[in-house]
Formats: C-alpha cells, sequence, structure tokens
C-alpha cells in the first residue's frame, strides 16, 4: 500500500476518467463517479499526510525503470512541499467537483480529472523527463476548457497562453535532454533523476543558460511580471473551476519549480539569478496592484491580485531564509484557499447576474447577505487581514525581507496595503450602492453553495488563528532543505 | 485563567450572535442578542474590577496567562500570552467598564433596527480585539489586535450601509489605517530582525533594547508611530475619523472617541523604554500632537455637525495625549486618555440621545433650547462639557492641567503656549456647541421622544464618573500607580497653580465668547469670506488628497496599464508572431515546384557540405 499511495493518487482521477469515458457513462454517474473518485484521492492524501514523517527526507518513493535505455524512469516521492501542494488538491477538488454540480458538458467534467492527475504527477515526479511529460500533460485540459468551454476571446486567449507556456517548457526541454545526455557522458550510464542530475557542475556559462532554460518556464507559468500577459486573457476566458486551479494550483506550480529544479540543480547559478528575480518580484507586486486597480473586469482584477500574491511567494522562495521560505510555504496554501473562495464567489455572481463586469453590479448585500458575508470574508483573506492565513504568510516574508534588507523589506511591506486599495473601491460597487439591472433577482447562497464554501473559510480561520499547528513541522524540514541550499552554494 | 475568560467570552458571543444571525437575517429577537451581547461585557467588567482591586489593594503587579503558541518559526516565538501589567490594568478597566455601559446603552439605542444582531456581533468582536490589543505580550499579537479593531471599524461605520456616505466612510477608515499599519509592520519586522532573537515579548524587547543603535531606534520609533498616527487620528492620517461618523452613535462613542482610537498613545507608552531613549521623535511626536490638537480645533469650530464637532474635539484631544506623550509626559498622556475616554463617550452619548429624541436631526443649529425638553440630557452634557473645556473637579480638568504643565516643565514653551491656545478653542467650540443645543432660541413646537431606561442609566453613571474620576490623579496618584518611564521634570508647586488659574482664565474666555455668540440666537457659521469658506469646508483637506493621492493613483494605474501591457509587452508579442508569420511566407516562396530551383539548393547544400568536411579533415 505505502509504495503504491502516491501512483494511486496520481492515476486514480485519470484511470476513473477513462474508464467512465470507455464506458460511455450518463452526466449522473459521471458526476458521482467524479465525486467519489476525488473523495477517495483526498481520502488518500490525508494519509499521506498523516503517514508523512518529518525528517526532512524524500518519502514514498517509487522508483522503476520505464524507458531504460535511457535511463527515464517513473520515480515519485513526497517531501514538505510537494505534501503542502498536494493537500491543496486535495482540498479543493472535492469543493470543485460540488460546484460543477449542474456542469452538464461531460467533456469539462474528464477535463477536470485529466488537469487534477496532471497536476498531482507534477508535484511528485522525481524524473525531470516524468515532472516534464506532466507538465504538459496538464496543459492539455487547461487549453481544452478555455478554448472549448471558455468565454470571451478563447480562442486568441488559449492561443496565448499556448504560446507562452509552450515556449518555457520546449527550453526546459532542452536543458533537461542537455543535462541527462551530459550525465550520460560522464557517468557512462543515463539518468534523469533529479539527485543525479543534481551531482553534474558545469563550467558557468553553461549552467546560465542551463538555468535559463528551467526558470523561463517556472517565471511564464508564476507568472513574473513581464511573462504575464497570457494571464489577465486567460483567466477572463477560463469557466470557474479553471480559473481557481490555475490561480490556486497551477501557478504555485512554477514556485514549485524552482524549489525542486533551481535550487537543488542550480545553487550557485541561482544566487547569480536571485538578485533579477528578487526585483521582478518586488515590481510585479506593484506593477500587478496598479494593473488591479483599473480593472473593471471583476476576473481580471483578481488574476492580477493573484500575480501580486504570487510574486510575493517568489520573492520568499528566493530570499532563502527561514523566515521568508516558511512564510512562502505557507503563503502557497493560504492564498490557494483565498484565491479560490474568490473566484468560486464570482462564479457564483456570474451564475446569478450574468456578468463580471464591476460597472454593472451593484446593491448585492441587500438582496443576499450571506453572499455578501462570504465575499467580504473572502476578500479580506485576500487583503491579508490578521486571522486569516494570509496575514501569517506575508508576516513571515516581511520579516524575511527585512532579515536580507532594508530595502527589500520595505518593498515588500507594501503588500499589506496593495490589495486594500482595489479590493474596497470593487467591495463598495458591487456590493453595496445602487442595485442594477444583472442584480435585480439575485437569490442568497444555496445549502450546497454554503457546504462548498465554508471549508474554505474554516481553513483559513484555523490558519490564521492557530498557524503553528499547521507550520510545527516546517521548521526542522526547511532548515535542513536551506542546510542543503546553502552546502552546496558554499 | 481570568483573564482568559475576559478576552474570549466576547469572542464566543460574537461568533454565537453572528452565526445565529447569519442563519436567519431576518428574524426578530432583540432579547436574544443582547443578552448574548451583555453577558459577556458586563463579566468582563466585573472581572477587571477584580483584578484592578488585588493590583490596587493587594501585591499584584503582573498577570500573565498563555493560551497557546501561535507560532514558531526560527528565531521567532510568538505565544497568544495575555498580560496585565498596571499600564494594561487601567486600560482594561476603562474598555471594559466604559464598554459594557456602551453595550448597554446600544441595546435601547438600537432597537428596532433590523440589523440588531449583526450590530452586536460587531460591538462584541470589537471588545474582544480591544482586549487582545491591551492584553498582549508581544508587538505582534498586538498589532493583529490592532488591526481586527480597524476591521470592526470599518464594518461598523458601514453598517448603514444603504446610506450614502456610510461605505465611503467605512473604506476610508480601512484605507488609512492600513496605510498606517503597514508602515507600523515594518517597525514590528525591522524590531524583530534587530532583537528578535533573545524573544519577542515586551519585557524581553526592554531588556535588550540597548542593542539597537540610536539610528536604527529612531527609525523603528517612527515607523510605530506612523501606525498611531493612522489609528490615533493624527496629522496627516486624521482624515477618516471625522467622516467615521456615519456609524451609529455608540460606535463612534466606544470605538472612535473612548477606546480604539486611543490605542495610539496606548502603544507609544507600551513602548515608554524605546521612546524614552529617542527623544528626537518624542519631540516630533509632540509636534503632530499639538499641530493636529489645534487644527482639529479649528475646524470644530465652524462645523454644524454635533456629531462632526465631537469627531474633532477627538482628534483635538489625542493630539495632547500625544504631545504629553511625545515629550515623555506618559502618565499624564495615559491620564487624559482615561478621563478622555468618560467624558467623550458622555458627550457622544449624549448626543445619540439628542439625536434619537429629535428624529435624527444633527445640525446644532437646528436643537436650540432643549434646556427646557430634558433636564436630565442637560445636566449629563454640561457635566461633560466643563470636563473637556477643563473647569475643576471635572475630570478633563485634572489631565488636561497635567499635559500642559508637563510641556512648560519640559522647556517646551512654543508648544506649551500653541497648547493654551488650543484650551482656549475647545472651550469655546464645546461650549458653541453647548449653547446652541441647550440655550438659544428654541425651534418651535416638538415633542422629544423618550428616552428608555437603558440609556438614560449609562448616562448617569458616565456623569458621576466624569465628575468624579479626575481625583484620581491628585497629588500624582495615577502616575505613580502607572509606574511609566516619564521624564523627570518637577514643576514648582507655585507655578502649577498659577498655571491652572491662567488656564481657568483662558477657558472662560472661551466660554464667554461661546455665550455672547450663541446663546441667545444660533447663527449657523456663513460662508461668506474666503476664510469662513475654508474653514467651514475643513481647509479642503479631503479635496486635496484627492487629487494629490487618489486621482493620481488612478491615472498611474490606468496608464502603466495602456503602456507597458499594451504597448510595449502586447507589441513585443506581436512583432514575435508577425516575425515568424514572415519568416514562413519566406521559406515558402522557396518551395516554388521549379525543378532547377531544387537543383540548386542542392548544389549549395553539397558544397556547403563538402567545405565542411574538407575543413575537418584539414584539406583547407
Amino acid at each position: 500500500m505505502g509504495q503504491h499511495l502516491l501512483s494511486m493518487i496520481v492515476f486514480l482521477p485519470l484511470f476513473g476518467a477513462l474508464v467512465m469515458a470507455l464506458g460511455r457513462s450518463g452526466l449522473r454517474l459521471l458526476r458521482t463517479g467524479t465525486l467519489a473518485i476525488s473523495a477517495v484521492t483526498t481520502l488518500l492524501s490525508f494519509t499521506l499526510a498523516f503517514l508523512f514523517t518529518a525528517d526532512g527526507s524524500m518519502q514514498f518513493v517509487r522508483k522503476v525503470p520505464w524507458i531504460s535505455n535511457y535511463g527515464i524512469t517513473y520515480y515519485l516521492g513526497v517531501d514538505l512541499i510537494s505534501l503542502v501542494l498536494l493537500l491543496v488538491i486535495a482540498v479543493l477538488m472535492p469543493l470543485l467537483y460540488l460546484y460543477m454540480h449542474e456542469e452538464k458538458r461531460k467533456g469539462f467534467w474528464y477535463s477536470m480529472l485529466l488537469l487534477q492527475s496532471g497536476v498531482s504527477g507534477v508535484i511528485l515526479s522525481l524524473d525531470a523527463i516524468l515532472f516534464y511529460l506532466f507538465w504538459e500533460m496538464m496543459l492539455l485540459p487547461v487549453f481544452l476548457m478555455i478554448g472549448r468551454y471558455g468565454a470571451g476571446e478563447r480562442s486568441y486567449n488559449v492561443m496565448q497562453l499556448l504560446l507562452m507556456t509552450l515556449l518555457g517548457s520546449l527550453t526546459m526541454l532542452y536543458a533537461i535532454l542537455y543535462m541527462g545526455y551530459r550525465f550520460y557522458s560522464i557517468s557512462g550510464h543515463w539518468s534523469y533523476a533529479v539527485e543525479d542530475l543534481a551531482k553534474l557542475r558545469f563550467e558557468s556559462e553553461t549552467d546560465i543558460l542551463l538555468a535559463a532554460g528551467f526558470l523561463l518556464a517556472f517565471v511564464i507559468k508564476i507568472p513574473l511580471v513581464g511573462f504575464h500577459t497570457w494571464m489577465a486573457p486567460a483567466y477572463g476566458s477560463a469557466p470557474t473551476p479553471a480559473v481557481v486551479i490555475l490561480s490556486a494550483v497551477m501557478a504555485k506550480l512554477g514556485v514549485y519549480g524552482i524549489w525542486r529544479f533551481g535550487f537543488s540543480l542550480f545553487g550557485d547559478t541561482l544566487t547569480l539569478y536571485a538578485p533579477g528575480i528578487i526585483a521582478l518580484s518586488l515590481f510585479g507586486l506593484l506593477y500587478y496592484t496598479l494593473r488591479a486597480i483599473s480593472q473593471d473586469g471583476l476576473r481580471e482584477m483578481f488574476a492580477f491580485a493573484s500575480g501580486a500574491h504570487l510574486s510575493m511567494i517568489t520573492l520568499g522562495l528566493l530570499l532563502a531564509n527561514i523566515y521568508a521560505w516558511s512564510g512562502s510555504l505557507y503563503f502557497i496554501a493560504t492564498h490557494a484557499f483565498s484565491s479560490a473562495g474568490m473566484f468560486l464567489m464570482l462564479g457564483l455572481l456570474y451564475r446569478r447576474s450574468g456578468t463580471f463586469a464591476i460597472s454593472e453590479l451593484g446593491g448585492i448585500a441587500q438582496r443576499a447577505p450571506k453572499f455578501a458575508f462570504f465575499f467580504i470574508f473572502f476578500a479580506l483573506s485576500v487583503a491579508g487581514l490578521p486571522g486569516t492565513g494570509g496575514f501569517v504568510s506575508e508576516l513571515l516574508i516581511i520579516i524575511g525581507a527585512f532579515k536580507s534588507n532594508l530595502w527589500i523589506g520595505v518593498f515588500a511591506a507594501m503588500s499589506m496595503v496593495a490589495a486594500v486599495l482595489y479590493l474596497f473601491t470593487m467591495s463598495r460597487k458591487v456590493l453595496f450602492g445602487e442595485s442594477s439591472e444583472a442584480t435585480e433577482r439575485f437569490d442568497d447562497l444555496s445549502p450546497l453553495e454554503t457546504t462548498i464554501l465554508v471549508p474554505l473559510v474554516l481553513l483559513l480561520l484555523a490558519m490564521g488563528i492557530f498557524p503553528s499547528l499547521f507550520m510545527s513541522i516546517f521548521d526542522t524540514q526547511l532548515s535542513i532543505m536551506l542546510d542543503a541550499f546553502r552546502e552546496g552554494v558554499a | 485563567m481570568l483573564l482568559d475568560l475576559i478576552l474570549l467570552a466576547p469572542f464566543a458571543a460574537a461568533l454565537v450572535g453572528g452565526l445565529l444571525y447569519l442563519y436567519d437575517p431576518q428574524a426578530r429577537r432583540e432579547k436574544i442578542y443582547s443578552i448574548i451581547a451583555l453577558t459577556p461585557v458586563l463579566l468582563g467588567a466585573v472581572l477587571s474590577l477584580v483584578i484592578g482591586w488585588s493590583f490596587i489593594f493587594g501585591e499584584t503587579t503582573h498577570i500573565e496567562s498563555t493560551l497557546f503558541e501561535w507560532l514558531h518559526v526560527g528565531d521567532l516565538r510568538i505565544a497568544l500570552t495575555l498580560s496585565v501589567d498596571r499600564l494594561s490594568m487601567v486600560m482594561l478597566f476603562f474598555v471594559t467598564f466604559v464598554g459594557a455601559l456602551i453595550h448597554i446603552y446600544s441595546a435601547g439605542y438600537m432597537s428596532g433596527d433590523s440589523g440588531y444582531g449583526k450590530f452586536f456581533a460587531y460591538l462584541n468582536l470589537f471588545m474582544a480585539s480591544m482586549l487582545l490589543l491591551i492584553l498582549a505580550d508581544n508587538p505582534v499579537i498586538m498589532f493583529i489586535g490592532w488591526e481586527l479593531v480597524g476591521l470592526c471599524s470599518y464594518l461598523l461605520i458601514g453598517f448603514y450601509y444603504r446610506e450614502e456616505a456610510a461605505i465611503p466612510a467605512a473604506n476610508k477608515a480601512f484605507i488609512v489605517n492600513r496605510i498606517g499599519d503597514f508602515v507600523f509592520i515594518m517597525g514590528v519586522a525591522l524590531l524583530f530582525v534587530t532583537v528578535g532573537v533573545n524573544g519577542f515579548g515586551f519585557t524581553a524587547i526592554e531588556a535588550s533594547i540597548t542593542k539597537i543603535d540610536t539610528a536604527m531606534l529612531s527609525l523603528i520609533g517612527l515607523l510605530l508611530f506612523v501606525g498611531a498616527m493612522g489609528k490615533s487620528a493624527q496629522i496627516p492620517l486624521y482624515v477618516w475619523l471625522p467622516d467615521a461618523m456615519a456609524g451609529p452613535t455608540p460606535v463612534s462613542a466606544l470605538i472612535h472617541a473612548a477606546t480604539m482610537v486611543t490605542a495610539g498613545v496606548y502603544m507609544v507608552a507600551r513602548f515608554d523604554f524605546l521612546y524614552s531613549r529617542i527623544p528626537g521623535v518624542g519631540e516630533f511626536i509632540a509636534v503632530i500632537g499639538i499641530a493636529s490638537a489645534l487644527l482639529a480645533a479649528v475646524i470644530a469650530s465652524y462645523q454644524s455637525d454635533i456629531k462632526k464637532i465631537l469627531a474633532y474635539s477627538t482628534v483635538s484631544q489625542l493630539g495632547y495625549m500625544f504631545a504629553a506623550v511625545g515629550v515623555g509626559a506618559y502618565s499624564a498622556g495615559l491620564f487624559h486618555v482615561f478621563t478622555h475616554a468618560f467624558f467623550k463617550a458622555l458627550l457622544f452619548l449624549g448626543a445619540g440621545a439628542i439625536i434619537i429624541a429629535l428624529s435624527h436631526e444633527q445640525n446644532i443649529f437646528r436643537m436650540g433650547g432643549l434646556r427646557k425638553d430634558s433636564r436630565l440630557l442637560y445636566y449629563t452634557m454640561l457635566i461633560a462639557t466643563f470636563s473637556i473645556a477643563g473647569i475643576p473637579p471635572f475630570a478633563g480638568f485634572f489631565s488636561k492641567d497635567a499635559i500642559l504643565v508637563s510641556l512648560l516643565s519640559t522647556g517646551h514653551y512654543t508648544l506649551w503656549s500653541l497648547a493654551t491656545f488650543g484650551v482656549f478653542l475647545t472651550s469655546y467650540y464645546m461650549f458653541r456647541l453647548f449653547f446652541a443645543v441647550f440655550h438659544a432660541r428654541s425651534y418651535g413646537f416638538r415633542v422629544l421622544k423618550p428616552l428608555p431606561l437603558t440609556m438614560t442609566v449609562p448616562l448617569v453613571v458616565l456623569a458621576v464618573g466624569t465628575a468624579t474620576l479626575g481625583l484620581l490623579g491628585v497629588g500624582g496618584t495615577f502616575g505613580n500607580f502607572l509606574g511609566l518611564a516619564d521624564i523627570h521634570a518637577e514643576a514648582d508647586h507655585t507655578i502649577e497653580y498659577l498655571l491652572a488659574i491662567f488656564n481657568l482664565f483662558v477657558v472662560a474666555a472661551g466660554a464667554g465668547l461661546a455665550y455672547r455668540l450663541f446663546a441667545q440666537e444660533a447663527e449657523p457659521p456663513n460662508e461668506e469670506s474666503r476664510v469662513r469658506r475654508l474653514l467651514v469646508h475643513k481647509f479642503y483637506i479631503d479635496e486635496i488628497y484627492g487629487y494629490v493621492f487618489v486621482k493620481p493613483l488612478y491615472f498611474i494605474a490606468s496608464f502603466t496599464g495602456n503602456l507597458i501591457d499594451h504597448k510595449v509587452l502586447g507589441r513585443m508579442i506581436l512583432l514575435g508572431v508577425e516575425g515568424y508569420r514572415r519568416a514562413g511566407e519566406g521559406f515558402g516562396k522557396l518551395q516554388n515546384g521549379r525543378v532547377r530551383f531544387y537543383t540548386l539548393y542542392m548544389l549549395v547544400g553539397i558544397s556547403y557540405i563538402s567545405y565542411y568536411l574538407l575543413s575537418i579533415l584539414g584539406g583547407i
């Protein structure tokens, strides 16, 4: 059981989707089946977390030869960072499937299952080629969901997303292949396992190029400012469950990539890139905030809000001290829940009013007090109010920033004020103000909808009020990883 | 144990009441809501009396209780520890006591409002957050309380969200406070980075404060003070407080007068060990304080809305408190915090009663002659007005006198004379309000709505407090009890008495002027002259902020979006796509189906390969 746990988590959704597709199952069966699959996967992920021991090592490792001629292995494993991401998926997916309750397009359900397998695979892969395959695999369902089931200029928007991410993954593939080849020419056998590639030492020019190959893929996925033109249009066109995954999970995979590959493969060279990435993150924080202020589309606004927070996460990661790292890792989870909550609220808003445009909304609070309550709550959690997990994350990153440099600290602290600049003007217009044609009839939350949102609220509160409960294993784990990184550099 | 209960009871009540309200927002159950809300605050008041008893008559100097470890990362160890020393004891006492009275008052004031349950859930949450702020034993937990009281303030200012002014005012309050808070958190983070290794409780910080060099310490002190500027409504961040009066009047009394807005002064006093090492920053604080005191007093003298006048007077009184803590007279500042809580709460509750009785009239120039209509309101408001103006034996006299003495005895003569001018203005605008409301010619026949007992009893209790509590300051009792790091500058007693008498003349002058102008025929300020218009419009500060900060922000926001995203990055991508297309077309031309072209390509290819091979083999 133990050694197959990860494989089950990764392939159960994909396998279920295949079975249901081949069995030509009806919509009801598809819905029940998907819920059951996600429930089992979530249970498995929680079991994994329960069995996980905090000793800094890779656990539940499963390594079997796959394409042995080229040393490509089926190689999965989990450490603290991938565990956090896995748990985020485990919490979100069932809620998303519940949200999709009335979704009638079968392809949409299949896409979601495929996506779940894809992102889980990315998180757990320890073989570079396998990682790359999952990395590309998760793009397919996103392409389908925006391109087929999206709104607005969906084909143009999805094309832009596809071209940019493909550009990134292509450079990453080159880098991976080159590194594998070098490993072969030095050791005499092929391997793409992360720990093997980490042993390689290159002359500095080559290392810089290889690191660039990986980093390009990751910063486009995050996206850092300058690589972000796909973001707002894609968020605007994608259906709500896809937006949630884009912002809550897939964006983090870029950060995860830097953590997994950047730090272990390119210790020295990464420190060379670090000032640039830190500068980009800080600039992104300000820039995305400014962009969010001038949006009329709610989803574009929160796309930029998400971009600003991911800039903070990236910043914390690159600062590489215990406070910033703990903050970043915690932010990965808390941002996932708050942005998932916010985008779900927007989805529910759209179901009722048929619009995302701030200028066409108004007066919701009078008609739907519960909706307004949840909306305000998630908006405040996005703003990082104390009592929600976002505050703990931002506080730690800010402390980490001051630890490394006064000015970085000053800029990072601006994240505390950034979100309130647009959130409150927005909610004033949307929730209060005059009611409009679109909000003429606006039903309050149904029991099912409340059920979807309550777990997120509770989690965000728990993570804000009892952070030590969640972070108790962060300290030792991250210290071990930090020491490893510092040794690599020194 | 007692401490935990003081804090957790209102939290629990907020949760229960809030859930009950969310479960069915339409249901009317005022009784249940008021029982849920009043029990924990009354309990809190009793418990804080018990604790106060053990402090004053027993040997206790410090109580502590750790609830749980909040965060532990690296050297950062933050526990949710509640601690009461003498400073927080004083805060605890008046917050729970005044808080309980205002809760009782609200039970009557809010009766009939459809958001009754919501109101009390917010109010309980506020009490809990304020107590968290006061009882926190480290700056991080203090900051959490600090932000949460801001949240409650936001929620309660926006309580009447159907009214036009409410939500903009609430947003303004939250955003301005957040601006202060993000600077504050910088101070906290820097403090941790410099001395946090040895623990981050206030006592631990005090023990290692000498390790910070003065420049860094001054920076930290300044950053923390900017947070206080926001929370305690000082120049330049005071603009939210007058607008905050859009909230229900009990909220204005509790949050925007008696408790939350004094958090900044409390914070400075809490960090007395830090600020007493950086007198330069203290000087700055005192200057900001006096400037705020004067500016707000001048504006208050030209307002017509009773709540706005009181709001500006709060800014002004807070300015006095900052002047005191700025020059190092922490106990004098705290004493004013203490007395101010009583008389300002009384003023607001009285104003609320007047507003309710007159069916939501807030313009003092349309009230007139209320003296005959309600003796109770007349005398309670008179006591409060005497107190804020500084007439003995009412509370405000003693605390304000202490501040003026400390300014003079520390040699801040300019600040002292400005502060004295402020005393004149205070007396003038308060008696202006008083005479206009109670004495001036009545506006015809009217029937006052009778006030319920829940509203009158708190008024009387507060009036008694206002009349007597100033005596605590006689002979420095209050200051000795607090034991803060006060600056040692003893003034001669003769000078003190002379000063007190002089101040009385100043007060009398202000009151006399107000009597001449407003006791018979009260006229609203006209806007004929340019200066008057400037004053009535509060120096156009809001408009200036709008043009200097808000508009440019939106302009830059849309400008950068258009420039960088669309013009630069968008064009780069388009160029990339275009280049790719051109290249495709170019290569397409090569493939033209003519055999002689293909032969040419082969020839070129073969020649290149031969050249390459030969070069490798070393032929060329």
